[in-house]
């Protein structure tokens, strides 16, 4: 195989794997709570400004990704709980104005605080390693195993874990999980802190790549939503592959056209989708 | 163990329930019969928190648990049964049966299945099947057998024999007997009234959101004789 063709599959399966993060996220919050999530980008973006920012205090890779995602995750989880929670009762559009308000705000906070200008993080493990006929940094391919990772223990949990299986019925009738002795309350917050998690370990991972900036997740939450959109609202399988197939479109479609050119065929490619997907829409958190 | 003291339920404007007094023993099991529309399911629900809004007391193991969210009223002993069969369809059996049984402790968890499954042994070979792919049947089974899991002192059952087979229905009476015999309190809303007579020892009659009375299954021949009496010119 040609090596531009595997290096560019192989940049496909990074940014799909980590926008699989973020749209994971965005399909579990819309799946349990039936809430759109426009904070999700800058949860991305702050999950990548505390690598940035624990990098310089720990110097440990590792540690400043974990804890970067804990730290985000529980923020932003209690964060969008204070935003959302009130607003539960009310029509959808109210809590997708709620984040999108929060979401304006986080980002003026970021530019305030950490200026305009973009951080940039050394990658570690920047050996190369043969792939076929291309040497690719190990530490890309790392990203990939680690999102691919975190997705199937994601999915494990869910399957098999008790906080798991409350998930998936609080998805699918709120009411009669309740009567069951299901705390829903505590279901709810799981759920905003895995989705504000989940972006931040996806901005804490490719922030090598991308570097940080107070609107790096804008980019990253317009695919997220067409991931989510044509991969079925509240699913997180579909949402996964969709977001690999995205990532392989835009890496592979960089061979033969312009970027602009690879985004209209991407959004045509959604639209076809959704089309075939249109008489099955129906919102559970499936595996 | 629940004792309803004046309950009021309202949906929106409608006054549905208005002003019972009711209650249920340890181990006792108690039959709610009515026409359709008179208030028996709303008081099911009054008592569990789910949808209705309420007025008045009700008493659960001596502690007023009316205000309370429906899953604290579960983590505190009541169960529930809906009419609609309410599974979790695109979850398995084995994990609709889970899902109350969570609520213990992880050593627990197993024996609440396995009770759950020696009343229906059907759901036991069926345990990794969806729920929504189940019979109308089988999925009635499961919603008594997932509200048992959750080891209720008090399970509310409504109408869990309609639209069922025959021999459908002595596999749900007999699963109630076992349960009393085991020690939970049943309170069953039932338009059967061989089911509520062999299951239960005392029934209330429901007209127009109040009670119009209290018997014992045997004072009365057949539920004609019960529907002129109490419950109006149509039967029970």
């Amino acid at each position: 195989m040609d090596g531009q063709v595997v290096l560019q599959l192989l940049n496909g399966l990074v940014v799909g794997s980590s926008l699989a993060l973020v749209a994971s996220g965005l399909a579990l919050l819309f799946g349990v709570l039936h809430v759109i999530n426009f904070a999700q980008g800058d949860f991305f973006m702050l999950g990548a400004y505390a690598v940035w920012f624990l990098l310089r205090v720990t110097h440990n890779y590792v540690l400043s990704v974990v804890a970067g995602t804990l730290l985000v995750g529980i923020a932003g989880g209690l964060l969008l709980s204070l935003v959302v929670w009130p607003l539960l009762r009310r029509s959808q559009v109210w809590t997708l104005l709620a984040t999108l308000g929060l979401s304006l705000i986080v980002e003026q906070v970021a530019t305030n605080v950490l200026g305009g200008d973009a951080k940039l993080v050394d990658a570690p493990l920047a050996v190369p390693v043969s792939v076929g006929p291309v040497n690719y940094p190990l530490y890309f391919l790392v990203v990939v195993v680690v999102g691919l990772g975190v997705l199937l223990a994601g999915s494990f949990a869910l399957k098999y874990t008790k906080y798991g299986i409350w998930l998936r019925a609080v998805a699918q009738n709120r009411p009669m999980a309740a009567a069951l002795g299901v705390p829903v309350p505590r279901v709810f917050v799981l759920a905003f802190v895995v989705c504000a998690g989940l972006a931040a370990l996806a901005g804490g991972l490719l922030v090598p790549l991308t570097a940080v900036y107070p609107t790096v997740g804008a980019d990253v939450i317009l695919y997220a939503f067409i991931v989510v959109v044509a991969g079925g609202m509240g699913n997180l399988r579909g949402a996964a592959l969709i977001a690999i197939l995205v990532g392989e479109v835009q890496s592979l479609g960089s061979l033969v056209a312009k970027p602009s050119v690879v985004t209209i065929a991407l959004f045509a490619l959604v639209i076809v989708i959704l089309m075939v997907r249109a008489r099955q829409q129906k919102v559970v958190v499936r595996l | 163990m629940l004792e309803l003291r004046d309950l009021h339920a309202y949906y929106g404007a409608s006054h549905v329930v208005q002003g019972i007094d009711l209650s249920v023993g340890p181990g006792e099991a108690v039959g709610l019969m009515g026409r359709n529309g008179v208030g028996k399911t709303t008081t099911l629900k009054a008592i569990m928190g789910l949808e209705a809004r309420t007025r008045g007391q009700i008493l659960f193991d001596g502690a007023d648990v009316a205000g309370l969210p429906s899953h604290v009223r579960a983590g505190r002993g009541l169960g529930y049964v809906p009419e609609e069969r309410a599974v979790f369809p695109q979850m398995t059996v084995e994990e609709n049966v889970r899902i109350g049984a969570l609520i213990h402790r992880p050593r627990d968890v197993r024996g609440c299945l396995d009770a759950a499954y020696e009343l229906f042994p059907i759901l036991a070979e069926r345990r990794g099947q969806l729920a929504g792919t189940l019979s109308g049947g089988q999925q009635k089974m499961l919603s008594l057998a997932r509200g048992l899991a959750l080891r209720p002192k008090l399970l509310l059952v409504d109408e869990p024999t309609e639209g069922l087979m025959p021999a459908n229905v002595a596999l749900i009476g007999a699963a109630l007997a076992r349960a009393t015999q085991l020690g939970v309190a049943v309170l069953v809303v039932d338009a059967s009234f061989d089911l509520v007579a062999e299951t239960c020892s005392r029934l209330y009659a429901m007209d127009r959101g109040v009670l119009t009375g209290m018997f014992r299954p045997g004072e009365f021949s057949g539920p004609d004789e019960l529907a002129a009496r109490y419950l109006g010119a149509v039967g029970a």
